[in-house]
């Protein structure tokens, strides 16, 4: 009988310990949903069209580079007058040549299959509203390539300080650029905390 | 003489809008500053009290603007120090007895005679808001480590920041409590600057003192012995330009709690 409360109590204990290690503390939760609060507010965009824009983006830039898509984050700054969008994804590894043309050229012909359908319907309106988008498209592919020519010059993950365990294993084919890090499959101790 | 208009705001009530005013204001003109208060909470006014000055008021801002007497007239001196004055809020009235015009005007005129004009302003977004801005050039945005006053402070920041007369906005932290910030339970002073992304003017602690001194009605800050009243000084002096370190809470509170035990251990034994 006395065992088992000594027992109970410290499992109890044990318990009380881990739970205040791995729990977020009160003020990081504070943290965090202010500032998605905040973005919200400065934007008027609703968590749905957050979502929205967040996977527009990934499938966007997953054309030029592969990346930890869960592991995207989304940030508006405000400082001063100037409001800055503030995106740090994690950059497995950057795409050779062919692939991205492989990736583009894909999209070409989906947005070529799509004008075709809407032709029989109103062929000169379908055709004027794809070069619109066709235009868009390419504006915002510029603005993506430019970026990720800035990201894959050092080739590291974007932001290495916010994934510090997130990186890529030094073991697998990715890896000739983070070779100082210890590969997670690995040493599976070693994953985040 | 040009004075500086700056008007005290936060958004959210209860931050301590006003009890930062009184201090301020009596932490500058104890330093030699000529300074007037506005209270411009029309229907709300309680910087009165604050200041000890309710039962000195005869004239208020609505009699200034409806010309039943002169601004000088509705000026209440301060008890103890001259150099401070209020001009006092209706209570009888609501928010649209002044307009933002009215208030500019009386800033503008004050600005001739005085070194400081704090604008105490009501709670909210509203006309009373907009209103109490009209003649500052500079805002100190009061708010406390709490989630609903950081995020109201940063409403009022946007609204600032698009008011092309005030030149420039400073954080006031109220409420500080060192010991849940040590716990990771509240948040720490740098985590409501980054998030935001805003000067600091100073960081006040919660001290239980506020409540006695403004039952007295008598600001902290002549209380040189209290931990808030020196930072409220502090927080006038960094308004003059001086540059003042910013007080360890954490050190400075774990002391104060020791001696205070250590006093309260003796009383015991006496009695």
């Amino acid at each position: 009988m006395k065992d088992n409360i000594f027992a109970e109590l410290y499992n109890k204990l044990l318990g009380f310990f881990r739970q205040a290690e791995e729990e977020e503390s009160a003020k990081d939760v504070a943290c965090n949903r202010l500032r998605v609060v905040l973005m919200q507010d400065r934007t008027n965009l609703t968590p749905q069209l957050l979502e929205k824009m967040r996977g527009e983006l990934v499938e966007l830039l997953s054309k030029y580079l592969e990346m930890d898509k869960d592991a995207l984050e989304l940030n508006l700054d405000q400082e001063g007058e100037q409001m800055a969008l503030m995106l740090s994804i994690p950059v497995i590894r950057a795409k050779d040549e062919a692939e991205i043309e492989k990736a583009l050229a894909e999209e070409e012909a989906k947005k070529l299959a799509e004008t075709n359908a809407e032709e029989d319907e109103a062929a000169e309106e379908a055709e004027s509203e794809a070069e619109a988008e066709e235009e868009d498209l390419n504006a915002e592919e510029d603005a993506a390539e430019a970026e990720a020519d800035v990201d894959s010059e050092d080739e590291t993950p974007t932001e290495v300080k916010k994934f510090p365990n997130k990186e890529i294993c030094g073991d697998c084919r990715e890896c000739e650029f983070s070779d100082d890090i210890e590969c997670e499959k690995k040493n599976p101790t070693q994953k985040s905390k | 003489m040009s004075g500086r208009v700056i008007v005290i705001t936060s958004g959210k009530g209860g931050v301590g809008k006003t009890t930062a005013s009184a201090n301020i204001g009596t932490a500058l003109a104890k330093a030699g500053n000529k300074v007037v208060m506005i209270d411009t909470d029309l229907g709300l006014r309680n910087l009165d009290l604050l200041l000890g000055l309710e039962n000195r008021i005869v004239y208020t801002i609505v009699d200034v603007v409806e010309e039943r007497c002169k601004l000088k007239q509705a000026l209440v001196k301060d008890k103890k120090n001259p150099n401070l004055c209020l001009l006092a809020a209706a209570q009888t009235r609501d928010k649209s007895a002044v307009t933002e015009e009215q208030l500019k005007d009386i800033c503008e005129k004050l600005k001739k005679d005085y070194d400081f004009i704090l604008v105490d302003c009501p709670a909210g977004i509203e006309q009373g808001f907009q209103n109490a801005v009209a003649g500052a050039t500079e805002a100190i945005v009061v708010t406390t480590p709490e989630m609903s006053a950081v995020r109201d402070a940063d409403r009022i920041i946007g609204l600032l920041e698009a008011k092309e007369e005030i030149e420039s906005y400073r954080l006031l932290l109220n409420r500080v409590r060192p010991n849940l910030i040590k716990s990771r339970d509240m948040m720490s002073v740098e985590d409501v600057v980054e998030i935001l992304s805003a000067d600091l003017i100073g960081i006040i602690p919660e001290d239980t003192g506020i409540i006695t001194s403004t039952n007295k009605g008598e600001p902290i800050v002549n209380d040189e012995k209290s931990l808030a009243g020196r930072a409220y000084m502090n927080v006038a002096r960094r308004i003059m330009g001086e540059e003042v370190d910013f007080m360890n809470l954490e050190e400075e509170t774990s002391m104060v709690a020791k001696v205070k035990k250590f006093f309260k251990g003796l009383m015991g034994k006496e009695k």
